[in-house]
């Protein structure tokens, strides 16, 4: 859906986007992740052709941009930054102004796409009165006017509350079962992981890491989580292992020579109860500080 | 078409402007002769009729105005309210082309604009034909040299406008062009020193078409000359207009 290859885009000496290579297959929701600043949202400018990039290949819905351009970008419905519209118009006659530019079938695409977000009742109200969230879902109405093949989201929970955030996940999921592929890009890192089926991590203009977001959040060393009643001792019986306190229970990474078991019954036979013991999931969140912690230790 | 009609639907949907131009182009011919009216209903020694060839021609230059006003104010809200909004980019990220975008606006606006004058202009005849009394009507050589003057000077602003707003701030744009207008372009003309290339100033050849300047304010050209010289206004600033709406970061 996306390709890219030595995708660059430099302000000046800066590198906001640096040779970056990025594949987006079809039929996922793709999670652009990484901190404020990293370089999301140019990134995603220069995917659309809203600022030409410095040097580098891009490739949407299988067509080399920008020479084929407008038949791709036909099949994209896109948020850039904060969904923005003129005020003084309803929500549905700003869809209206989107559909003119698009084929003729968008503005019968008008309905179905308010109902679909849920904003029928409010689309003959001035955009000026809409809560941001509102704003949100009226800007994937007019993604959807396109019937896109590919969404591109940039920070599309930004703002949202926590109603709004679950709607949104729900949508983008439902877009996906739909055969439809989203990109989204967010620094959001719990969302990604609840929302996402691949992630390209991306700090610096440059991607880290890509891949499965388990296949991400799981490399690297398993780990426990043990509570036991006497920690100190504890941390005595596993003297060598990668110990760190999380809330009430102590984190053990697990080595080849040191498995579950064989901690267990370590920590029993030294007389200490274990209450818990249970393979600590690596969240992506954590998975993303490693990977950026290392990356600022390297600097 | 459909993005010309979408032009339309984003100036007419403006209350404030479409409220301001109404009264520009059309309240104030309506008050100005409801008080011609009334003063010569009212003490008719002093005042005379309220129609005729002079009360035309004074309507009509006023129109000539405030018909520009309103040009630059359609043409420069035409030519940025897209990027003001923040909408250009999603315009863009349909895949039609950036020139198509800017191309729409100058129809857009003229659509919005043409009417209010027409009805302005048919107030003008229609008032100085029913009020006239025993003046003569204004001839239809009169009229048709005053039509021409008023969508001259419109026409070019208009372009002037939504060039110039795809590049600076609508305010900015209204600014300038009202100055040039009412100010500068006479300072420059009024300068006999210039000799002919006062001929080359929008304004100079747009009154061209005025039939009741004297000789000694008007700047001699032929009329071709004066078409060309509009033309090359308006192309000029849609063609920088367009040019940097292609440049321009969306």
């Amino acid at each position: 859906m996306i390709e890219t290859r030595a995708l660059t885009k430099r302000f000046g000496s800066r590198a906001a986007v640096d040779s970056v290579d990025l594949t987006v297959p079809g039929g996922v929701a793709f999670g652009f992740l990484g901190p404020n600043g990293a370089g999301k949202t140019t990134m995603i400018r220069t995917l659309l052709g809203l600022t030409q990039p410095t040097s580098g290949d891009i490739s949407l819905l299988g067509l080399p941009q920008p020479a084929k351009r407008s038949e791709a970008l036909a099949r994209v419905g896109a948020i850039v930054e904060e969904p923005r519209f003129h005020p003084h118009l309803t929500g549905r006659e700003n869809l209206k102004i989107v559909a003119a530019a698009r084929d003729r079938a968008a503005e019968t695409r008008i309905p179905e796409s308010l109902e679909r977000v849920g904003l029928s009742q409010r689309a003959n109200d001035r955009v000026k009165t809409y809560s941001l969230g509102m704003r949100q879902r009226l800007g994937i109405a007019r993604c959807l006017i396109a019937d896109p093949v590919l969404l591109i989201l940039d920070e599309p929970m930004n703002g949202l509350d926590p109603a709004g955030i679950l709607e949104m996940r729900h949508l983008i999921r439902a877009f996906v079962d739909e055969g439809r592929t989203v990109f989204l890009s967010s620094h959001l890192l719990d969302e990604v992981e609840k929302t996402c089926d691949q992630v390209a991590i991306v700090d610096q203009g440059r991607i880290v890491v890509q891949g499965g977001v388990e296949e991400i959040a799981s490399s690297g060393d398993p780990t426990l989580l043990i509570e036991v009643d006497d920690d100190a001792a504890a941390r005595r019986v596993l003297d060598g292992a990668a110990v760190e306190t999380e809330g009430n229970a102590l984190r053990v990474k697990l080595t080849p020579g040191r498995s579950a078991a064989e901690i267990n019954r370590a920590l029993v036979e030294a007389g200490i109860a274990v209450s818990r013991l249970e393979p600590a999931r690596a969240t992506l969140e954590e998975k993303f500080l490693e990977i950026t912690s290392r990356l600022e230790s390297n600097e | 078409m459909r993005l010309v009609r979408a032009e339309v639907l984003k100036l007419v949907r403006r209350r404030g402007l479409m409220a301001w131009s109404l009264i520009l182009t059309i309240g104030v011919l309506v008050v100005v002769w409801t008080v011609l009216v009334v003063l010569h209903a009212v003490n008719s020694a002093h005042h005379g009729p309220a129609g005729g060839p002079s009360n035309f021609r004074g309507a009509a230059d006023t129109l000539a105005l405030l018909g520009t006003l309103t040009a630059v104010l359609i043409g420069a809200t035409a030519g940025s309210q897209d990027v003001v909004n923040g909408v250009f980019r999603d315009l863009v990220v349909t895949g039609r082309k950036r020139t198509t975008l800017f191309n729409v606006r100058i129809p857009g606006a003229f659509i919005v604009w043409a009417p209010m004058m027409v009805v302005g202009f048919a107030v003008a005849i229609v008032a100085s034909i029913v009020f006239a009394g025993d003046l003569p009507n204004p001839s239809s050589s009169d009229v048709g040299h005053e039509l021409a003057y008023i969508f001259a000077i419109g026409v070019v602003n208009l372009f002037l406008a939504v060039g110039l707003a795809a590049i600076v701030s609508a305010r900015i744009v209204i600014g300038v062009l009202i100055v040039w207008n009412i100010a500068i372009s006479h300072i420059l003309i009024a300068f006999h020193s210039l000799g002919g290339a006062r001929k080359f100033i929008d304004v100079a050849a747009a009154e061209h078409f005025q039939p009741h300047v004297s000789s000694d304010q008007q700047v001699a050209m032929s009329t071709g000359a004066a078409i060309v010289i509009l033309a090359v206004w308006a192309a000029v600033f849609a063609y920088a207009g367009r040019f940097w709406t292609n440049r321009r970061d969306a």
